[in-house]
């Protein structure tokens, strides 16, 4: 897994530091551009005051945290709880339908089976989001032949909580794929021995299932939660659409800011906030990930 | 002697393969059997069916007196050694092998003693606190054996214990083991494709071929008298002299008309003039004498030929004969000094009727 490596090399010698240090220049020659230029100019932006009518913050002016400290207000908190709180019950779903289906896939599917439901999977993700989008809305939309599927979550087709239940299958269609797919690899990894091992040391299936395949699986779970985690929070087009304007994730929020009343400042303050909380929170997921793989391969 | 396993006409197939095809034999409490055939001979899929991963079509695997054929791995008392160790690796050695003890209902407060006690015995004291990929190849196989040994199983399964390692190791962990396991008195099945690991290590050798057995015996015997065509060439090397028993020779022998020559075999039950019969020599009871073939002794054949081949193999050196009717005849002898013999010199390859081991020739059997 692409985030579970990367402790690898931190304690190697001067010498190769140093060669480490010249083959990363391509990559920091991409970044200044790229990244860190417009964002040193969207921080700049958001702590610049917002004037009514006009395109941009205004020039010159005294620096000012005004459009930091007005999201404490409960009506901007609610976007961020709502991204936060979706985006955990839709990667969380995934991880519970899609381990299943990864494990099936690596230890019980004949060879041909297999290669059928990686190739649906990966078909699924490349089929267009707003395509998918459209069909999921046709289909458990109020008009479509699924709507009453919501009551099998004890949710009234017609109250707004079946919105939000639009948007978590919206999302779910992208990150459950995104998921199980990452999950094979991991599974794959484990020598299906070991649970054979544990059943000869006496441990009942359950036992041997949890206590090796599922513990030694933890960290790829992880891994697969961040990237669909990533995926959700950061998600536009699915809120937009599905949620109707009941449930609006911070990027909606944010592309309000700048396109619709074009608040720059007010649209770069929050994107930044936005960012320094995604980035803590993967920072932490990431060093769980470490621990757990430290453990075991030190 | 009390016996451990009894294997009843066992049969398995996958799909239209016959992995297993009626298996039958017993080990002795104390007892160290070892599985061995080419790769494919249906003795990895035996191993399974005793385990428990797999449940035979056909057949009874007693242990104990009990049929255990259908019962789970967790519900037979059988320790596991296999072929890549299997060791957790997120676990640590002590959590490795207290893993059987916990599920066998060893008392919680026994656990590190009885752990440190199994360490000392496979020699390998004081790795508890260390991961699996800390050790080398040869201590992650001795704490895969203290893991199963620990829990006290009535049968051992060892599936290729020391094929992983290099031959220096091989061959001193083969002492080792051999040591550990009757120290233990565990009753022991060892599957091996490596005849000289079979040898080493057992008291008696199953040998299998296409899903069949072809003969139980010990290893000496299953040298010195080979009951099939198929364990005489698995098992070491021989050179094979068919032809038609012509009857009667000198000192209670006979003669036997082959392309290379008569061959002056014993003369046992069995045979009668006229039979088709194969004859193996192993190559370490064939000397290379002058090619003078007047000398010849009653009851002694000799084969005349010209050198073809010299190999050097430190304290044995092997030449092939190659006969006038173009068969090759080795022959295998230590080496005491001295110049190899030249390829192209002729000379005979001679032995004795003694050193015969008479077979039924082929298509007979079948």
């Amino acid at each position: 897994m692409a985030f579970a490596r990367t402790s690898a090399g931190s304690r190697s010698g001067t010498r190769a530091s140093r060669v480490n240090g010249v083959l990363l220049l391509p990559a920091l020659v991409l970044f200044l551009p790229l990244l860190i230029g417009p964002l040193a100019v969207l921080l700049d932006e958001s702590l610049k005051p917002y004037e009514a009518g006009r395109i941009g913050g205004t020039e010159g002016a005294e620096l000012t945290f005004e459009n930091y400290t007005e999201l404490a207000d409960p009506a901007y908190v609610h976007y961020f709880l709502d991204t936060f709180r979706i985006g955990l019950i839709v990667t969380l779903a995934a991880i519970l339908l899609g381990y299943p289906i990864a494990h099936f896939i690596v230890r019980k599917a004949s060879p041909w089976l297999a290669k059928l439901l990686i190739a649906s999977l990966i078909g699924m993700l490349f089929l267009s989001l707003i395509v998918r989008i459209y069909a999921i809305s046709m289909a458990y939309g109020p008009l479509g032949p699924f709507n009453d599927v919501s009551w099998l979550f004890g949710i009234d087709p017609r109250s707004p909580a079946k919105t939000e239940l639009m948007v978590i299958f919206g999302l779910l269609h992208t990150v459950l794929p995104l998921v199980a797919i990452t999950l094979i690899s991991t599974i794959q990894n484990i020598n299906p021995r070991l649970e054979d091992a544990a059943l000869s040391l006496g441990a009942p299936r359950w036992k041997a299932f949890t206590s090796i395949t599922l513990i030694m699986s933890l960290p790829g779970i992880l891994s697969a939660g961040i990237i669909g985690y990533a995926f959700c929070i950061s998600n536009l087009v699915v809120p937009l659409i599905l949620g109707k304007g009941f449930v609006l994730f911070v990027s909606n929020l944010i592309y309000f800011r700048f396109s619709e009343i074009s608040n720059f400042p007010s649209g770069a303050a929050i994107s930044i906030l936005m960012m320094l909380i995604s980035l803590t929170i993967f920072y932490g997921l990431m060093r769980l990930v470490r621990d757990k793989n430290g453990e075991a391969r030190e | 002697m009390t016996t451990v396993l009894d294997l009843q006409s066992i049969e398995k197939s996958f799909g239209a393969v016959r992995a297993v095809d009626g298996v039958s034999f017993d080990v002795a409490r104390g007892e160290i059997v070892a599985l061995l055939g080419p790769s494919g001979c249906g003795k990895t899929t035996t191993l399974r069916l005793i385990a428990g991963f797999e449940q035979p079509d056909g057949g009874r695997i007693v242990m104990n007196g009990v049929d255990v054929a259908l019962r789970e791995p967790y519900e037979r008392n059988v320790g596991l050694v296999f072929q890549d160790y299997a060791l957790f690796p997120h676990m640590t050695v002590a959590q490795n092998i207290a893993f059987g003890m916990k599920h066998r209902g060893t008392p919680r407060a026994e656990i590190p003693k009885k752990t440190a006690e199994v360490l000392e015995r496979v020699h390998l004291s004081g790795v508890e606190k260390r991961w699996p990929s800390q050790l080398s190849g040869g201590q992650q196989q001795r704490v895969a054996l203290a893991r199963a040994l620990v829990t006290e199983p009535d049968l051992m399964l060892l599936d290729e214990p020391l094929s992983n390692l290099d031959a220096k190791l091989r061959h001193h962990l083969r002492i080792e083991l051999r040591e550990i396991l009757s120290k233990t008195g565990s009753t022991t099945i060892i599957v091996t494709h490596d005849q000289e690991e079979a040898m080493g290590l057992a008291d008696r050798i199953v040998l299998m071929n296409a899903g069949r057995i072809e003969q139980i015996d010990t290893p000496e015997r299953l040298y010195a008298e080979p009951k099939t065509r198929f364990s005489a060439d698995f098992i070491g090397q021989s050179n094979w002299f068919e032809g038609t028993v012509r009857g009667d020779g000198a000192d209670g022998t006979a003669q036997v008309d082959t392309p290379a020559g008569p061959v002056s075999i014993p003369l046992v039950n069995g045979f009668a003039a006229g039979d088709r019969i194969a004859v193996c020599v192993r190559p370490e009871r064939i000397t290379l004498t002058g090619p003078d073939l007047e000398s010849t002794a009653p009851g002694q054949t000799r084969v005349a030929g010209t050198v073809d081949a010299v190999e050097m193999l430190g304290s044995d050196i092997r030449v092939w004969l190659k006969t006038a009717n173009g068969a090759q005849i080795q022959s295998s002898t230590k080496y005491l000094g001295g110049p190899r013999p030249k390829v192209g010199t002729k000379a005979a390859a001679c032995f004795n009727a003694a050193d015969c081991i008479l077979l039924e020739a082929e298509g007979k059997r079948e």
